[in-house]
């Protein structure tokens, strides 16, 4: 053993020098390098998963506002689909009460148009007829070489109305 | 009165063979060659420590990222052998070993560490051959190597007592596991082998530091000494050489082992750490409900 330890310069004093150093190395290493190393790494792998799961949920809500904007947009579809269905059909309700209006208001216009110009032809006959009669009134008179009295003239006017058919 | 220089520094250079022993270089104070480098080691671990561990932000700076490269490969392999539960225990250790030994081991082979020294003067700063070098590397001392091995196992017992205390340790070594079903005299029978089995088990625990301490120095002192054996090749040819070949053959033949030697450090470093972290596992690790050794 005492060779052993001669060969090869095995001395305690040595021994617990290098102990020393490497106990020494090994603490320091323990609380300044490894540590904070480790505590890093931890909170990397912490923010990662922090990250991922934050993905995740924005995936999730991302699907979810997806689903919720395509029932927004299918509803607005079926009600602007709707809204101009009942746009064309009150369109044409309203297309065909004008129309019938406007034939009404046509028809009424025609008839009194009519009425009008019936109203005009009488009063224009009368006016003729008593023009006419005026005109007898007077050609008998001056042939009859008479003055005529208001009842001559008045009897007279009414035959010839009478004889004049118009 | 040795002198300090290089060997043929003037004429053919002549490193001679290694010696067992790390010697001490001042005088009969006992700080040794291989002490002043694992001083070297460990300044270099402090500095590179710091400069990895100052400033550190989530997008980490060069150091920083390096040294997280490395603190996360190793605590995967340490991981991968001791389990969940033990490796925040374990790590430290078993990384500062990885760290130390290697950094000692390639300290080794950088030029000059074995290579100056103090030997018989044969021109200014020039010896024939180095017989106490200035600087050896620090795994290649005997002290060293069991120094770490004896650390270890220190450490080693406190985190396994603390984590299964001195009866489950006890327990774990000499009895037999519960849950063999065994009665009668075939339980005293295996009671009987797991006693036996048991002392083996601590003598083998007891020598483990021997093994690991000269396993690393048998390594490294082995490849000191083979670079040595090389540098000094053309030397040992039984004719006459010109003095330029032997420098051209000192410079030429240990090139090839240079880079063996490289991954000689490294692997033994490994090892050294993966065997403290199997010891670690075999009483501390995470086993199967009845597992035993």
């Amino acid at each position: 053993m005492e060779e052993i330890t001669k060969t090869f310069g095995l001395e305690w004093p040595k021994f617990i020098a290098q102990c020393l150093i490497f106990f020494f190395v090994y603490k320091v290493l323990e609380k300044k390098a490894f540590g904070p190393i480790q505590a890093m790494l931890l909170t990397r792998r912490e923010r990662i998963a922090e990250g991922e799961a934050n993905l995740e949920k924005i995936k999730k809500d991302l699907a979810a506002a997806e689903t919720t904007s395509q029932g927004i947009v299918d509803k607005a579809n079926a009600d602007a689909t709707r809204l101009v269905a009942e746009a064309k059909t009150s369109a044409a309700a309203l297309s065909e009460a004008e129309r019938q209006k406007a034939s009404t208001e046509a028809a009424q216009i025609i008839a009194k148009g009519r009425e009008a110009t019936e109203a005009e032809k009488k009063s224009q006959l009368t006016a003729l007829k008593q023009e006419f009669g005026r005109l007898v009134v007077d050609a008998t008179s001056k042939v009859s070489g008479k003055v005529l009295s208001d009842s001559d003239q008045e009897r007279i006017n009414q035959e010839t109305a009478k004889q004049v058919a118009l | 009165m040795p002198s300090l220089g290089i060997p043929g520094l003037f004429g053919s250079p002549i490193l001679g063979a290694v010696d067992t022993k790390a010697s001490n270089i001042f005088g009969d104070f006992p700080v040794t060659n291989s002490i002043v480098v694992a001083a070297i080691v460990l300044f270099l671990v402090m500095k590179f420590a710091k400069k990895a561990t100052t400033n550190m932000t989530l997008i980490p700076h060069k150091a920083q990222n390096f040294f997280e490269l490395v603190v996360e490969f190793l605590y995967t392999q340490v991981e991968g052998i001791v389990g969940k539960r033990m490796a925040p225990k374990a790590f430290p250790l078993i990384a500062t070993i990885f760290l130390f030994v290697v950094l000692s081991n390639w300290l080794g082979l950088v030029p000059g560490v074995g290579t100056i020294g103090f030997g018989t003067e044969v021109a200014p700063l020039s010896v024939k051959y180095i017989s106490d070098p200035l600087l050896r590397p620090a795994t290649a001392d005997l002290n060293m190597t069991l120094a770490i091995a004896i650390t270890f196992m220190v450490v080693w017992s406190i985190i396994i007592v603390r984590d299964i205390g001195v009866g489950g340790f006890l327990k774990h070594v000499f009895l037999a596991p519960s849950g063999l079903g065994l009665g009668g005299v075939m339980k005293l029978i295996v009671g009987g082998i797991f006693l036996f089995v048991g002392v083996i088990e601590m003598l083998s625990i007891a020598a483990r530091p021997l093994s690991l301490s000269l396993r690393l120095f048998g390594n490294i002192f082995a490849g000191e000494s083979l670079l040595h054996v090389m540098g000094d090749l053309t030397a040992k040819l039984p004719f006459e050489t010109p003095w330029f070949v032997d420098f051209l053959g000192s410079i030429a033949f240990p090139i090839p082992f240079y880079f063996l030697e490289i991954l000689v450090g490294l692997l033994q470093g490994l090892v050294f750490a993966l065997l403290c972290a199997v010891y670690i596992q075999l009483l501390g690790g995470d086993h199967e409900e009845g597992e035993h050794h």
